[in-house]
Formats: C-alpha cells, structure tokens, sequence
C-alpha cells in the first residue's frame, strides 16, 4: 500500500520531467483547454443546414386524463414547422421496453403522454418551429384539456387498497417486491443483548449537471440514417429503446456524442427525448434540436430514488452488529425507465464494510405520481449505505459506545479479503479500520470530542460525523436477472481500438463517451506507457461516434466503471498492435520479436539494442507494405472488447454484482445553531481508497466532486412536492445547489490498495457512494446530544432541525 | 426557456424614456435586468417593450451627500453599495444587505433602483431602507415629486410608481450621532433570498437609554414592513441584553409570513425574534 498525501501542492508542484511510468502520474487533463478556453463541443454548439428548434408542453397535472389536445392555432403561428401529439406517438411507436418482470413490464411509456399523464412535467405535445422562441410561443397556443384524477405522492400511500392506480395496465402500483435472505436473522435477533429499531427516510435529489439534456436528430433521406447528436450517457445501451420504439433498424442508427457538461447517471434515461426528436426530425424533414431548460431538468428528467426503512439491528453490548433486518419501500415515480434496477443494485453493497452474516431485506419498489427516477451518482447503493451508517451510529448511541469504536468492531478485516459478502459480492481488497483511523488523524477526532464537552458548557453545540461506505464500480448486468430472469443482460464489457498510422502517429478511440471525467486524459496515459512514448503522442477521439468508435452496448459513462473497462480494453487493443509491430521490428531488425519492446517512440530490440522508431513500422504497415513479413495482413489497428469475469444470480440472488470496491471515509465537524436548526461545517476530511491511480488529479476532483455534491444532498438539494403534486423546487432559485461559498475545504488523503481483480489494480472512482450524506447526518444527531434529538432523514433543513430541537424544549 | 418578443428601446435621455414608456403599451424599465430578464426567461413576465435606462446621459449611479441625507442614484450597483467607503461608514446596514445579494455577477448588474422597484418582499435593500426611514424620487412626463417610504412600497411586486415614471434617487435620512445600523438575513445559502430578512438602527441616548429605534423585516408580509411593537418597546429604555432581548419578544407582532419550502409560516415568525435580536445587537455594537 503506498500513501501519498494531495491537496494542493502537489497540484501547484507538477513535475515537469517524464516520469518513468505516466500511470500514477497527475497530469493536466487534455479536455481542459479546449474547456476552459470555450472551445469545447457540446450538442448546443452543433448547427446543421435547415435546422429546426423542438418545445415541448407538459403537463400542469401529476395525475389527469388527456380529454383532448388541440393544436391547430399553434400549426397556424408564423414560423411553426410541426407539431406532434402522444396520441399520434402511439400510432408512430412502440412502447418502450420494460425490464420489469410481469404485471410491471406491461406499462406503456412512450415519449409523449397517451390518454393520460402521470406527473406534473411529463411531456404532452411537442411544437418544431423555425426559432427556439416561436416553438415556444406556439406552445402557448396549445389547448391541452385535462380532467384530474387523483394522484398518490407517498410509497406507501400508494399501496394501499383504493390508491390511484398510475399505470392501469399494470394494476397496481407495485414495480417489484423481493426478499433477500442470508444467515439466519431469527437467531440473530435471539442471541442479540438488544435489537435497535429505527424508521427512516431517504430523500429525493438528483445530481444537477451544467448542461442539461439535449438532443439534435437528422433523419438522412439518401442514406436512411437517422443521425443523432445527444448528450446521452450510454448511448449504444439505449439503443434497443430507441429502435424498438421508432421500429427503425439499429444499424441505421448513428449516435453521436460530444463534449457533455456531465451526467452523474441523470443522462442515461434520456431515450425518450432521443425517440421524441427523432420523430419530430422524420416528420419535418428537418434537423430538429432540443436543448433542456432546467426547470424542465429539475422537473422531469430523472430524480434520484427516494427511500424509506424500517431497520432492525441486533446487538451485542459490546457493539457487535449481529445482522440487520431491513424493510425498504423504493418510490421510483411515475415511469420505470431504468428500473426496477435500482430495486437490486443497492445489493452491491448489502453489508457496507461490514463483518455481520445476517441480512434480510424485504424490499418494494412503487411508483407514485412524481417525476421518474433514475441513475444518479451512487445510484441505489448511497440509499442503503445512509441506512446502514446512519444505523451504526444509532447503534453506538443507544449502546453509550463511540460510533468509531462500533465502526472498528465491526469492520470487516484486511487479512479477510477479497471477502465474500452475504449476497455473493466480492469485495477485492481494501484496509477499512485503517481508511477510518487515518481520517480521524485527519480531523484531529479526539481532539475535537474534548472541545465538544468543553464547548458545550459554554453553549455552543459541535458535532463530529463519520462514516466509511463502499464505492462499488464496474456493474455485472447480470444482477438484473433478479428482478427478471428473462432480461437478455448480463456481465459487462467495452470497446478500444488502437492504431499507428503510416506516419508514426498514435490513435486512439475508446467507446466510453465521457461526459467530463478527463477519458482522453487516462486513455494517453495508459496507451504511452505501453508505447513507451508520452502522452502528448497520444490522440484520443474525443466525444463518441458509434460510425466511428468501436463501441458494445454496455458501452457508456456509468457504474464507475470507465477507467477499468476502458483500461481492460486499451490495454487488450495494445497487445495486439504491440505484438503485431514487434513482428515487423523484428523483421526489419533480423531479431527476435519476443526480444522486442517498445521504448521511446521506437522499437527496441534487447539483444542487439538495434532500434527502428515507430513511424518506420507504420510506414511499413500502411504504405511500404512490400517490406512487410510474408504472408503478414498490412495495416497496424487492432480494436479489442474486454470483460471482467462475472457470473448470474443463484437461487439466492447471491452474484458479484461489480468487479471494484472503492471506498471512503468521511469526517465532518459540524456547529449547530439551536436557535435557528441552521449549521456550519468546520472541518471535513476524506480518506479515499480507489486502487492504483492511473491520474491522481483526476481522482482527487472525482472525490471532491462527489463530497461537495453529497453535502449538497445532505444540506441543500431537495424535491420536494406540494399536495397537489406540483415540484416546489423547481428552479435553481428553490432547488439549493452548493456553491463554492458552501462547499468547505476538503482535507484529503489516498490510500492505493490494489484491485484484486481488475486490470492494473485500479478501482472505478467517482460517485463516492454519497458519504457526506450520512456524515452530516451522524454529525447533526452528535451536534445535537444535549436535546436528544433523532435524525432520521437524510435531508437536513433547518426548520425541520429546529422544529426537532422546539418539540424537545418543550419536553425538557 | 426565451422571452417573448419584445421591442428594446435605448433611450438617450431620461425625458426620452419616460416619452417612450409614456407612448407604448406595456412597456417597462429595464435597469439591470437581474429580476426582470430572469422573470421573462420563464415567461412570467411578458412586457412588450424594454426601455433600457443604463444608457441614457443622465448618469443616476453615485453617492453623494444632499441636505439632511444621502442620495443614492437608482442606477447605482448591490457591488458599489457594498464596497461605498461613505456607505460602510454612515449606514452599514445598507452594505450588509448589498453584500448579500445573490452572488457577485448579480451584484455587478443589479441595482438599487430596480430591487426596489421590482419589491420583491424578501429582497434585502427594500427592507434595510425601510428602516432607514428612507425616501424615493421619481420623475415622469410632469416632473418629480418624492415618495415616502410609508407610501412607495404597496404589496407584492407593486410600488406606487406610476407607468410612466422612473425612479432616479433615494434619498437617506441621515441618523443622529451614537447611531448604529445592522441588516442580517436568514437564508438557506449565502446570497439566497431571505427567510427572514430584519434590518434595525438604534440611536443611543445619555446613559445607553434607547433614544430611538427602528426595527424592519422582510419576507414576511407582502412588503417590507416594520416591528412598531418591538420599537415601542425598547424606545426610551436601557440597550441591554434584556431589554433588547424583550423587545425582540415583540418583533413578529405586525409579520404576516407566507410559508414555503424553505420556511413555514410559524418558522419565520420565530426566526423573526432571533434575528431581531441579533440585528439589535449588532447594530448596537456598530453605535459611536
Ligand atoms: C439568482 C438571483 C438571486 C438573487 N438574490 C437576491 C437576494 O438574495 N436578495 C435580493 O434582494 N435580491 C436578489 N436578487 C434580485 C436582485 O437584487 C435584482 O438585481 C434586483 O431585484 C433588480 O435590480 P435590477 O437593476 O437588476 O432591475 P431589473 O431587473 O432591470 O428591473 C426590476 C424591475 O424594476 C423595474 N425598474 C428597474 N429600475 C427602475 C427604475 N429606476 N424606475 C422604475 N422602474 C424600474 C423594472 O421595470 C422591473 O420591473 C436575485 C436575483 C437573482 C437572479
């Protein structure tokens, strides 16, 4: 394990000579120039001859029938191009593809409400107009009839007999109800010294990327190709949607992304929109673009799943956690456009980071007249490791034992990995007790548990939160054959291609389609080492093309899994070009190409110490084809998919659900203001462990990125609805996305305990399992000892805090 | 989302632009657009014609010292307000709730005049000078004419401005030596608008009795209003914590608050007290 402190010097300090290896190096990322200079290229920049501007209307409802929708005075506006209707939408396209078992799967969803809405912001109509403004003038001009029937806005509201029903043709508003269980809680909670039990609830957010969704489509009429430039984040992954949903041949089918103001998972359930333009582009014979406004982001394109528990815990006295017995009521919204996949990746991570072999989890997942949700960085797994750690800390409290003591108790250990979890997962290697002793260091814990009593004598009320989660990357599709054994996905996989050109130069293209997290970046460092020449000779595509990108259809920005599948993939790709230029080397040089390595910008051979650059070999491969070995296939690519070793469900569900574990511990020390239920934050230091680093800038802004947005979950971002079904934030205004001014300084430090499984040791890094959620929490309940006040939800508004501290008053 | 077409007019002159607000329908001042633009934006507000006033000859940004009081062109910035030497020194409170507006790019465009303009009731500088007791000049097609404080703001987004008027200067009464003057607000984040906004300025008399006081709150009424019963109750007594602590007791008696996500009706009545009291005693601190 090596340790190297960060933070800015390093930063500041970047070494200007090569270094021996470019892997572990902290080189400036290649986008960013073109980013920061305004020169990058998203959808919005994209203008095509002829281009049209899409609008769509949306529902002012969260439950009503469509009585009629009446669009001849907006087709009669100057300017107006087309419009479009659901009604028509079902005539046009099939529904999109569920992957829910039966009765859910029988839901309609199609990228215009049919007959009925199902939240306030679902798309009704769409208008394509010469300008932005006209299409959205000639919305205006829409008469959309409603009749509004009763909506249902709570999970469990929404099981009850006589709930709305929001999808008729499923029955009810169940999307799936499972129980995993392993070991044996019964005994568990009989050999237990206590059972703590606990209520609740984790809240709606989403992530809130710069750019919002956008789509441009182009339906070719010469080549029948349908040309779509979008910000997507799997982009080939939806292809089944989109295909099966216009009835439009996949391999027509060009998708295009480029430089995209980050994803964070929001993006990936964009099909619809991608369907909707598309259609708008065939009808009009034009390319249409469509460009989000964030309140329709904030309000109809994904929110993160909303959560609530009922936990049971047995315990020893000592701290030993015996197992837990969980509850779990998943509100997914109004459509399951990835789900019920969220309904078992939260398994991923079923223990956390620990030790006890006892677990039951019943768990539903329901739709509700809300805005559907969808992936969101730490998708499924942050809701269950809020839960837990929020647990472990209940756990210590009612024990009057430190939640770090707890912690260390029951962490699983070292020498025990890769360790098999209850559900099959296989955790592959890590140092808990040591990530959690080294951030207490960090934040200086006892010392700042002695200024606590001290402080709380004068009145001023400090809290300290910890907690350590796991950051599972690299998802095994295979997990959702738990929720429906027919799914046609399983396992993981990704494309590279690598070529030398006939003049030396290097090319890479990876099917990744990165949405800001510095690809082109890690792919130069991982391609140079292996050609032995820096990363500046190094080209990576940016964006993607899937005319040109070599590309699966598990291709795309998600799961954490980019730096490890595309390095399984480029480094596969490099063996072959490797191997095949060591022929020619060897050829040229009379050597043995086994004595061969690259070095340089040449090759070398060992023995002789003769050497040829690689331009040379290019230039025998491509045009000097003559000189080539006989019999040898000119040209010098070589595309390569890679995956990892996964498996399927067993009859228990139990599978390795993702190939790396990263994880992180968190430390926040927080001041309350009892007055107000309003706090500050400190000090907040971070120790994270994601494997070997193949960029540890690159790492270091992931785990800031990740931290500042959980503490904006925790503090801030909220989706909160009115009775009537109406998003009450729904505009940055009321939806609190932290600032810099909000964000404090972060402490950090890495641990670099290398994968056991995935290629180079590297560990997927990034959505950082929503930490500072339960950090904050667990700090907020601390803060607030002295009142005894419970924290039971993952959102901390200061009204609630101080309604919490009032109702406590009045007791005292 | 985009506006609705609009004509833009650029006058040259401040007499040009009351012409053309007088001459077209549904026309509108535009000053620094941070409230205005924004409300477009989402189609809120849809008027016909922008008369743009920052580019007239008539300059309307300064500071600058009148008869009795201080006169502050309409045109001038939330960022000039809050660096405004003069400002920090006689009436602090005014940068305190400057300083909090939104964030900086707001504060580079927006204004004084258009904040109090737009009244917005949890916009800060409309409370501060609520309890500056200040006053508001306004010229149209027949001249000026000043507006008190008491009469300028009406309800929710209405001043008794006329159309066809524009707001030029606003004039602050200067306060008696051993004045003090603080503006704090609750919110969420830093520059988000107020839950509860309280400004106050406390004149301190012989032997720290209270020789007068003025206590302002935002966002909880449909304008900014002031705490009578809270001012009544500290004037003429000691300025300690007690008694500044009682008086704030007092200081949500006239507030009418709305409830949203970020603060429910009974919330902001409760907070009110807290921040008058801090508001108290920070403006009591800043007294010399
Ligand atoms: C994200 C954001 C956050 C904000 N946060 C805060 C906050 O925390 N606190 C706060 O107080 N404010 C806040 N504001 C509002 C900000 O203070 C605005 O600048 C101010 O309300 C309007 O000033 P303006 O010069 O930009 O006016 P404009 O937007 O140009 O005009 C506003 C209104 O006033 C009228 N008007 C403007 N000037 C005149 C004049 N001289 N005579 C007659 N009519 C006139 C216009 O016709 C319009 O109706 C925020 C704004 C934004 C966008």
């Amino acid at each position: 394990m090596r340790l190297h402190k960060k933070g800015l010097s390093t930063l500041t300090k970047l070494v200007r000579e090569e270094p021996a290896l470019w892997m572990g190096h902290p080189l400036k990322r290649k986008e960013d120039r073109r980013l920061l200079t305004g020169l990058g290229k998203f959808v919005d920049d994209i203008k095509l001859p002829g281009m049209a501007y899409a609008a769509i209307l949306r529902s002012p409802y969260a439950h009503a029938r469509i009585l009629g929708i009446d669009v001849s005075k907006a087709e009669r506006l100057e300017g107006v191009v087309c419009t479009l209707v659901g009604e028509e939408v079902a005539k046009l396209t099939d529904p999109f593809l569920q992957i829910s078992s039966p009765p859910a799967n029988k839901l309609k969803d199609y990228c215009l409400a049919v007959g009925k809405v199902h939240f306030a912001g679902e798309p009704v109509a769409a208008v394509v107009a010469e300008t932005r403004s006209t299409a959205e003038d000639a919305l205006e001009l829409i008469d959309a009839e409603y009749e509004a029937v009763d909506h249902v806005l709570d999970a469990k509201e929404a099981l009850k007999p006589g709930a709305p029903v929001i999808h008729e043709e499923v029955g009810s508003n169940v999307v799936f109800r499972g129980k995993w269980d392993y070991g044996d809680i019964n005994a568990a909670m009989k050999q237990a010294d206590k059972v703590v039990k606990k209520t609740l609830h984790f809240h709606r957010f989403s992530s809130t990327p710069i750019e919002n969704n956008a789509v441009l489509a182009q339906y070719d009429k010469a080549t029948g190709f349908l040309n779509v430039y979008s910000n997507n984040q799997m982009p080939m992954f939806c292809i089944p949607w989109v295909s099966f949903a216009l009835k439009f041949p996949s391999n027509r089918i060009r998708m295009v992304t480029g430089d995209v103001g980050g994803g964070f998972g929001t993006k990936i359930i964009s099909y619809p929109y991608i369907v909707l333009i598309s259609l708008l582009a065939m009808r009009s014979g034009r390319p249409v673009k469509w460009i989000e406004t964030r309140t329709e982001h904030l309000s109809a394109a994904n929110h993160g799943n909303e959560r609530m528990f009922e936990v049971e815990i047995p315990v020893k006295n000592d701290g030993t956690i015996l197992g837990l017995k969980v509850k779990a009521w998943d509100d997914c919204g109004a459509y399951t456009r990835y789900e019920p996949a969220g309904a078992t990746i939260w398994a991923q991570v079923t223990p956390g980071c620990y030790r006890f072999k006892n677990f039951q989890m019943e768990f539903l997942q329901v739709m509700t007249s809300k805005c559907p949700v969808g992936p969101n960085r730490g998708y499924s797994r942050m809701q269950h490791l809020w839960m837990i750690e929020r647990s472990v800390d209940i756990v210590a409290r009612e024990l009057g034992l430190d939640p770090t003591e707890v912690r260390l108790k029951n962490f699983i250990r070292p020498e025990e990995m890769p360790y098999v979890t209850p559900s099959g997962g296989v955790y592959d290697g890590g140092n808990y007790p040591e990530s959690l002793s080294r951030v207490l260091k960090l934040i200086d814990y006892w010392r700042w548990r002695k200024e606590q009593v001290e402080e709380r004598k004068k009145g001023r009320l400090i809290g300290i939160g910890i907690s350590t989660i796991l950051d599972s990357g690299t998802n095994n599709f295979g997990q959702v054959k738990i929720t429906n054994p027919e799914n046609p996905f399983s396992g993981n996989s990704e494309g590279a291609r690598i070529s030398i050109d006939g003049l030396g130069g290097i090319q890479v293209a990876l099917g990744t389609s990165p949405q800001g997290q510095g690809h082109e970046t890690f792919a130069s460092q991982v391609v140079a080492d292996e050609f032995g020449v820096s990363p500046d000779q190094v080209t990576v595509l940016m964006g993607f093309d899937s005319a040109v990108n070599p590309y699966s259809h598990q291709s795309g920005a998600y799961a954490s899994r980019c730096a490890v599948m595309g390095t399984g993939a480029l480094l596969g790709a490099a063996k072959k070009v490797k191997e095949k230029a060591a022929k020619i080397a060897a050829h040229v040089l009379k050597a043995d190409p086994e004595s061969i390595e690259f070095k340089e910008g040449h090759a070398v051979d060992r023995d002789s110490g003769r050497k040829i650059p690689l331009w040379q070999i290019g230039n025998i491969a491509w045009v000097n084809n003559v000189l080539l070995p006989e019999g040898m296939e000119p040209g010098l690519v070589a595309i390569h998919f890679w995956r990892p070793d996964f498996g399927l469900p067993d009859e228990k569900w139990r599978l390795n659900q993702t190939l790396t574990y990263s994880y992180q511990s968190h430390a926040a020390v927080i001041e309350m203001d009892p007055e107000t239920g309003k706090f500050k934050i400190l000090k907040y230091a971070i120790v994270d462990d994601c494997g070997k680093q193949i960029n540890p800038m690159i790492v270091e802004g992931q785990v800031h990125g990740a931290a500042a947005h959980g503490i904006g979950a925790a503090m801030y971002e909220n989706f909160e609805y009115d009775e009537d079904g109406q998003l009450k934030s729904s505009t940055l205004v009321d939806y609190l996305v932290p600032t810099a001014l909000e964000v404090p300084d972060l402490v950090t430090e890495s641990m670099e305990t290398p994968s056991l499984f995935a290629p180079k040791g590297i560990k997927g890094v990034g959505e950082g399992g929503g930490t500072p959620i339960s950090a904050i929490a667990n700090a907020v309940e601390d803060a607030l000892t002295p009142y005894g006040v419970e924290i039971s939800d993952s959102h901390q508004n200061p009204q609630r805090i101080y309604e919490l501290i009032v109702k406590k008053r009045k007791k005292m | 989302m985009t506006p609705k077409k609009f004509a833009y007019f650029a006058p040259a002159s401040l007499k040009e632009a009351i012409q053309l607000l007088r001459v077209n329908e549904d026309a509108k001042v535009l000053a620094g657009g941070q409230s205005l633009i924004a409300l477009m934006k989402l189609r809120l507000a849809a008027p016909a014609a922008l008369v743009d006033i920052t580019k007239t000859g008539d300059l309307l940004s300064y500071i600058r010292e009148g008869k009795g009081h201080l006169e502050v062109g309409a045109l001038t910035t939330h960022d000039t307000l809050e660096r405004s030497k003069i400002i920090n020194k006689k009436f602090p409170i005014l940068s305190d709730a400057a300083s909090k507006i939104g964030d900086q790019q707001i504060r580079n465009r927006g204004t004084i005049g258009g904040s109090c303009c737009h009244a917005d009731p949890a916009a800060d500088l409309p409370t501060a000078l609520t309890a500056l007791e200040s006053e508001f000049v306004v010229r149209g097609v027949k001249g000026k004419r000043v507006i008190p404080q008491s009469k300028f703001f009406v309800d929710t987004f209405t001043t008794s401005i006329a159309k066809d008027e524009i707001l030029t200067e606003i004039q602050i009464p200067h306060t008696p030596p051993k004045s003090g003057s603080a503006y704090i607000k609750h919110s969420r984040r830093e520059g988000d608008f107020a839950i509860v906004g309280v400004g106050a300025v406390v004149t301190v008399g012989p032997k720290k009795v209270c020789r007068d006081v003025r206590v302002s709150l935002g966002a909880v009424a449909s304008t900014p209003i002031r705490a009578k019963s809270a001012e009544r109750h500290l004037k003429g007594k000691t300025l300690d914590e007690g008694n500044i602590a009682e008086a704030a007791e007092r200081a949500n008696e006239e507030a009418d608050p709305p409830s949203d996500m970020h603060g429910s009706r009974q919330y902001r009545l409760d907070m009110i007290k807290v921040f008058a009291r801090r508001a108290l005693n920070l403006a009591l601190s800043r007294a010399r």
